[in-house]
């Protein structure tokens, strides 16, 4: 009954566009030209943004997150063996393995970050690629070095895979003074370069960790290696959930993404602006029509349409309008996006330099159907928003004056 | 039985000093066929505006098929409009959008008719004004006289009790003139339509039932 209606009203108004057809044209261009706009500078806020998160995918691990303790209501959530269960429940969730972190230094104070693991899990989270010897043994004191920390070790202390090192581990006394202990550690595995913060890291048993802490049982983090790369956002979710903190190259991507939703929002508000020009256009046209047809509008009333009714016909004529210049503003759209993408990369590639050089063969703009969707919904809510001043002028209008007075 | 049209003391006075109507009372039953004559600004076409419910009167009282207007209810005015009362106009005021056919079905679009409803309706009457074969010609494509048979169509498609027509043969030359006059006059007498004619040639008031007369804005007895 009420699409009914609408139809009768589109049909009705599809007379009214038809016989002024240059003039909706010329109308719908001007929205036309503010949709383009807006699609092309999203499209390519967008495709900046899926580059850069496609290179952070490629050059990071990005798979790999570690939930750590949180503070939430002034309650510290620990890392429990309930919590490890969960987290190792989230879906998605590949292999999970709980840490513990020390900081141990040299005899010659270079500064160690540990992170105690079960060696059993080390395969699973971290996928480990040696660059010399291999995984450590259970309940042992062996040490694997990440790469930055093994080359620092050898450089200034000569320390050489099947060393033993000898560790200093700070104590305090009942007095409050710090005594070190020594403890020794063999040098059993140094791991490949991996850009992220594994390669400052010596793993260490995590049984051997907790005993040197003073036998606690406590964990400090638990690291998590995610199936699939698009699976992470939801593993932090379900993390994040749990209460726990959730760490790794994943907030690389939500910076990015932080960073390109402003620009993204800047440029789309001054290429708006051309869409305010297009409103006043059709404002402009429907007054101009509903003013022309005056009379007609008075005879319509005369014959039994009702204010709303005659609200209705002329926001069914903008809605043409919008449909239109919704249409030609996404291939335009469409249009200056590739302009944008074969004229605007060289430039913008030789701004950014090497860490982009992936942009060089990629397109820098992206269109997608949601943009599109978004460039369609702005052109008919504009096009309705504009047609309400002329649709309620019209709609006031006293049939009697409207008839006798009527251009 | 009770008039269909009935004013009790109706009077219009524009900005307080313009007197349009004054004290007029007048009965019309059904099926009555009526010149209403008078010179220019005698309150002819402010009475017809009153009785079509376009226009509220300074006072008196309107009663339509037995039942008094409520000029303040504009619901009620508009139901009036697309349920009682059929126009006619001296310079056609058909949409110029819109073809014949769909000129006729467009106050059946306010009445919530079903498409198909609509058109059918509307060839009926295309057909009872002797133009059929015109239906998907355009307002300019037509006649002065096609265009006042389209707009009678137009005026009769929703079946009204009573068409109310403001000088329909003004335009037109006297052969047209007494072409539209037989036609509303035979839809008058098949379908007991009530006709109220605004007209100012005293020739035409003779060929109807009867005539009102208007002069400054009191019917002349």
């Amino acid at each position: 009954m009420i699409v009914g209606r609408l139809i009768d009203y589109l049909m009705a108004a599809a007379h009214q566009v038809a016989r002024k057809r240059m003039r909706v044209f010329l109308t719908a261009l001007g929205i036309a030209i503010g949709v383009a706009a807006v699609v092309g500078t999203v499209s390519l806020g967008e495709g900046i943004r899926y580059q850069a998160v496609e290179a952070i995918k490629e050059q990071s691990d990005l798979t790999l997150i570690e939930a750590t303790a949180d503070i939430r209501g002034g309650a510290i959530q620990f890392i429990t063996p309930a919590k490890i269960g969960e987290l190792g429940a989230i879906p998605h969730v590949e292999a999970s393995s709980a840490v513990v972190r020390e900081a141990y230094a040299t005899k010659r104070q270079t500064y160690l970050e540990v992170v105690g693991i079960d060696p059993a899990g080390i395969e699973g989270v971290l996928q480990p690629k040696f660059l010399r010897g291999g995984l450590l043994a259970p309940g042992s004191r062996q040490a694997v070095l990440g790469h930055d920390v093994a080359e620092t070790l050898q450089r200034y202390e000569g320390v050489r895979l099947g060393d033993t090192v000898p560790i200093l581990i700070r104590r305090y006394d009942e007095d409050g003074m710090p005594v070190d202990e020594e403890v020794g550690f063999t040098l059993v595995g140094v791991l490949q370069e991996r850009d992220d913060a594994f390669d400052q890291v010596m793993l260490i048993d995590r049984g051997v960790a907790q005993e040197l802490r003073g036998g606690e049982a406590a964990f400090d983090g638990v690291l998590i290696r995610v199936d699939h790369p698009d699976a992470v956002f939801g593993v932090v979710d379900g993390i994040k959930g749990l209460g726990l903190t959730a760490r790794g190259a994943f907030q690389q991507i939500e910076s990015v993404n932080r960073l390109m939703d402003v620009v993204v929002l800047i440029l789309a508000f001054f290429a708006g602006v051309a869409l305010i020009v297009g409103a006043l256009m059709i404002v402009n046209t429907m007054v101009t029509s509903v003013f022309e047809r005056t009379r007609e509008i008075g005879i319509t009333m005369a014959i039994g349409a009702s204010p709303a009714d005659v609200v209705y016909l002329v926001l069914a004529e903008c809605l043409y309008i919008g449909l239109i210049g919704g249409v030609i503003g996404d291939l335009l759209g469409v249009a200056f996006s590739g302009a944008i993408n074969t004229f605007g990369k060289p430039f913008i590639v030789a701004q950014l330099g090497d860490t982009f050089s992936t942009f060089a063969d990629a397109e820098i703009t992206l269109i997608t159907p949601g943009l599109l969707v978004l460039g369609m919904a702005i052109a008919i809510a504009l096009s309705l928003v504009s047609g309400l001043y002329p649709a309620l002028k019209a709609s006031h209008l006293n049939p009697v004056t409207a008839i006798r007075t009527g251009v | 039985m009770e008039p269909i049209i009935e004013t009790r003391d109706l009077s219009k006075v524009y900005n307080d000093r313009v007197t349009a109507l004054a004290d007029v009372n007048l009965a019309v039953w059904k099926g009555e066929f009526i010149a209403l004559l008078g010179r220019s600004g005698s309150g002819k076409s402010t009475l017809l505006n009153i009785l079509g419910g376009l226009d509220a009167p300074t006072s008196g009282e309107v009663r339509i098929g037995g039942k008094s207007v409520d000029f303040g209810d504009r619901k009620a005015l508009i139901a009036l409009r697309r349920e009682s009362i059929g126009f006619i106009f001296q310079s056609f005021n058909l949409i110029p959008a819109l073809t014949a056919q769909e000129n006729v079905e467009y106050p059946l679009l306010f009445n919530y008719h079903e498409k198909a409803a609509r058109r059918e309706r509307a060839a009926d009457l295309l057909a009872t004004v002797g133009l059929a074969d015109r239906a998907h010609h355009y307002p300019r494509e037509m006649s002065g006289g096609e265009q006042q048979r389209v707009a009678i169509a137009r005026a009769l498609v929703g079946d009204p009790l009573i068409v109310l027509a403001d000088e329909p043969t003004g335009n037109l030359d006297s052969r047209t003139r007494d072409e539209i006059f037989d036609l509303m006059r035979r839809v008058n007498r098949e379908r007991e339509t009530t006709f109220l004619i605004v007209t100012h040639e005293r020739e035409l008031g003779k060929r109807t039932d009867r005539t009102i007369e208007l002069l400054d804005g009191r019917v002349v007895p």
